[in-house]
């Protein structure tokens, strides 16, 4: 197609910037129930700010809830920070960050920040040489040319409404609702109505053909739920930037309640081919009062229909 | 009733509020490529995965261009108190938007604005925008 000319053009100077991780999750309206959220919603919605979550809903407060047995009990709507960028909070399994990433370059440092200057008015010095979240994950030589050589406008899986896969799940804006008895947790999507179910009791692994979402076990550690999820096709992505995952990841949560209201989440990442060694993100879920709703992705994708967004393909 | 057109590209980064996405933005759309819209509604599609918003632009010399705008998702849109209701056929909007890369008469919608001032539909699907 021509390109289009306008009346009016000022030259756009800036390139694309991304926004990464350091985006919260921050809904127009308090996190809260329906009724709740209406209310709030139409302030803040039609104010047009992102107050919403200011002085509105508070998660219930009291001590964690438990099953019958004793087990902790994750069930509940849980509001999650989107996580586009995971590298943004990633840390070595030590918990130190990892450098950034310079942004024009990917796979590569970020280059050491200027010299202050001695003629700058205090509190106006130079800004750090890390860009705006990203960091450099260690990358083996696979991983980093998969990630240097990444274009979704090749081909973008989840633009084509294939399944998103388990982290690029959890990452998601949209909620989660756990359900969980004595055997199995249910993970239920609000994105594409997808699920995740998985024994939660300490028996192994299956032994089958690699999925989209992997193949889960979970067991109890103290108070602490841990996940193990193996066994990926290989053809899903991290999060939404790309950050790249072979068919040899291992991902590991630990789900730990702390209260009534919130859990803390941890995910780490292992994967021999793509990461030389392991690394891991922290962050914390909020217990809502609202219910997940249908999503159909496939209901009137134009973007795929009008060719703006190209599905991959893939070679078995 | 038609609105007048103004159609440019600005190079100035649209102060864009987020809402959510499912897919990479960038994928679709050019983020150096801004776009006002000023014309009448003449559909709005209420359906996963995002909302489209048609309206006719008029430009300078009186022709009519058709456009569609991409919005947020119908849920989180739901959850901030909108309905498709909030925005109907023979409306008048401005539109800040994001051009996408096939250069067809086709954005993201940043911003949804009455004649009035009121922003309506809040939030767009550009989570690759600038740090709002």
């Amino acid at each position: 197609m021509k390109a289009r000319t306008y009346g009016s053009f000022l030259a756009a100077a800036a390139t694309a910037v991304i926004v990464t991780g350091a985006l919260l999750f921050v809904p127009l309206k308090p996190l809260a129930g329906q009724d709740a959220a209406k209310g709030g919603a139409k302030g803040a919605g039609k104010g047009g700010g992102k107050g919403g979550a200011k002085g509105g809903y508070q998660p219930p407060t009291g001590p964690t809830p438990r099953k019958a047995d004793g087990k902790v009990d994750f069930s509940g709507y849980w509001v999650r920070p989107y996580t586009p960028d995971m590298s943004a909070s990633a840390t070595d399994m030590d918990g130190k960050p990892f450098p950034p990433e310079n942004a024009a370059a990917r796979g590569t440092a970020a280059p050491p920040p200027p010299p202050p200057d001695p003629n700058a008015a205090p509190g106006r010095g130079g800004r750090g040489g890390g860009g705006r979240g990203g960091r450099l994950l260690p990358y083996t030589a696979w991983g980093a040319n998969n990630w240097k050589n990444y274009d979704p406008g090749n081909g973008d899986y989840t633009g084509a409404c294939l399944p998103f896969g388990l982290m690029r799940s959890i990452n998601s804006p949209d909620p989660l609702q756990v359900m969980q008895d004595g055997a199995f947790m249910a993970y239920l999507f609000e994105q594409n109505t997808w699920f995740h179910l998985f024994p939660i009791d300490g028996r192994p692994h299956n032994k089958g053909i690699g999925t989209w979402f992997g193949d889960s076990v979970g067991h109890f550690e103290g108070d602490t739920l841990v996940i193990e999820t193996v066994n990926f096709n290989g053809k899903t992505r991290l999060d939404t930037n790309g950050h790249p995952h072979s068919d040899q990841l291992t991902l590991t949560e630990k789900w730990t309640r702390t209260d009534m209201g919130h859990v803390t989440y941890e995910m780490a990442v292992h994967d021999p081919k793509t990461y030389s060694q392991d690394w891991k993100t922290l962050r914390t879920f909020t217990l809502g009062n609202d219910h997940i709703m249908e999503y159909s992705c496939e209901e009137n994708n134009k973007a795929l229909y009008e060719g703006r967004i190209k599905a991959p393909k893939y070679d078995e | 009733m038609k609105a007048k057109l103004a159609v440019f590209a600005v190079g100035l980064l649209s102060a864009a509020v987020p809402m959510l996405a499912h897919h990479s933005f960038s994928a679709e759309f050019d983020n150096t490529k801004k776009v006002v819209l000023k014309g009448s509604v003449t559909k709005v599609d209420w359906l996963n995965p995002h909302i489209w918003i048609y309206l006719d632009v008029k430009d300078e010399a009186g022709k009519v261009a058709s456009w569609q705008c991409e919005g947020g998702a119908p849920n989180s849109l739901t959850r901030n108190g909108w309905t498709k209701n909030d925005l109907k056929k023979g409306d008048a909007v401005t539109i800040n938007g994001t051009l996408a890369k096939d250069a067809s008469n086709t954005c993201n919608a940043s911003n949804v604005t009455l004649p009035d001032g009121r922003r309506v539909l809040g939030g767009s699907s550009n989570p690759d925008a600038p740090k709002e």
